[in-house]
């Protein structure tokens, strides 16, 4: 990450939760999606174009890269007798944090260890950034931090101040 | 202080809802309610208690701490707590 910081809003993307149903193992609901298994604690796992993310016992954060009207319906088909799955594209808005000092940036305002020896690729912690609920994803390039869509503009406002001391 | 979640790792007391002791269960019918709603034993040592993960995993979870020193000993699912 030699970069210059740079941090954008990603748009287009499709969310949903994904939680097991009793008695389902994060293999059944890994092996109906094509994976050995969904993380089971809080990593992420990639599939073509669609990302899982650990947020709980039994529970994720499903992200495809591109929405599609058959969003999240296609889900269901994959796995809804194993799983209970509700659109959550409206509910989150995504920041992409990456370059020179997003570490950093990010450290400033979540109290979880961002070192890469304990927090590397495939990372995911469910954590607050300055009061507001976050889910913090680390991948090669940088990182992705998941808002309640309406706290996005407060957001936006404690990285703007963060950055200008990076 | 520092809680170590099952599931997500150590963090803050403040990501918490703290719910006190786990030993109460509630009650079939009313004989016991009030004991199980307003009586509480205030053991200096180890407790068991709940604390709610509110801003992580959202889940239950039973910690035990000497109340003595806040020395965490343990912490595990509710869920589990109770099988
Ligand atoms: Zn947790």
């Amino acid at each position: 990450m030699a970069e210059a910081l740079l941090i954008e809003q990603r748009k287009g993307l499709a969310l949903a939760s994904v939680m097991a149903r009793k008695g389902v193992s994060a293999q059944d609901l890994g092996k109906a999606f094509g994976l050995s298994a969904l993380p089971e604690g809080p990593r992420s796992a990639r599939i073509d174009s669609l990302s899982f993310w650990g947020t709980g016992p039994g529970t994720w954060l499903a992200i495809a890269d591109r929405f599609d009207p058959g969003w999240p319906q296609r889900l269901e088909q994959i796995a809804g007798r194993l799983a209970s799955i509700s659109d959550q594209t409206g509910s989150y808005a995504l920041f992409r944090l990456s370059g020179n000092g997003a570490r950093t940036l990010l450290q400033r305002g979540a109290a979880v260890d961002l070192d890469p020896q304990v927090f590397g690729p495939g990372s995911v912690a469910t954590t607050v950034i300055a009061h507001i609920g976050a889910i913090i994803h680390r991948d090669e390039a940088g990182y992705d931090v998941a808002v309640f869509r309406s706290y996005a503009e407060s957001f936006r406002d404690w990285y703007d101040s963060v950055a200008a001391t990076v | 202080m520092r809680i170590p979640c099952p599931y997500c790792g150590e963090r803050n007391s403040g990501e918490f809802v703290y719910r006190g002791d786990a030993a109460p269960m509630r009650p079939e019918g009313a004989e016991g309610l009030f004991d199980y709603v307003y009586l509480r034993e205030n053991p200096a040592g180890p407790l068991r208690e709940h604390w709610y993960h509110a801003q992580g995993c959202r889940n239950w979870i039973e910690v035990t701490r000497d109340t003595r020193n806040h020395v965490i000993s343990g912490a595990i699912l509710a869920r589990e707590a109770r099988r």
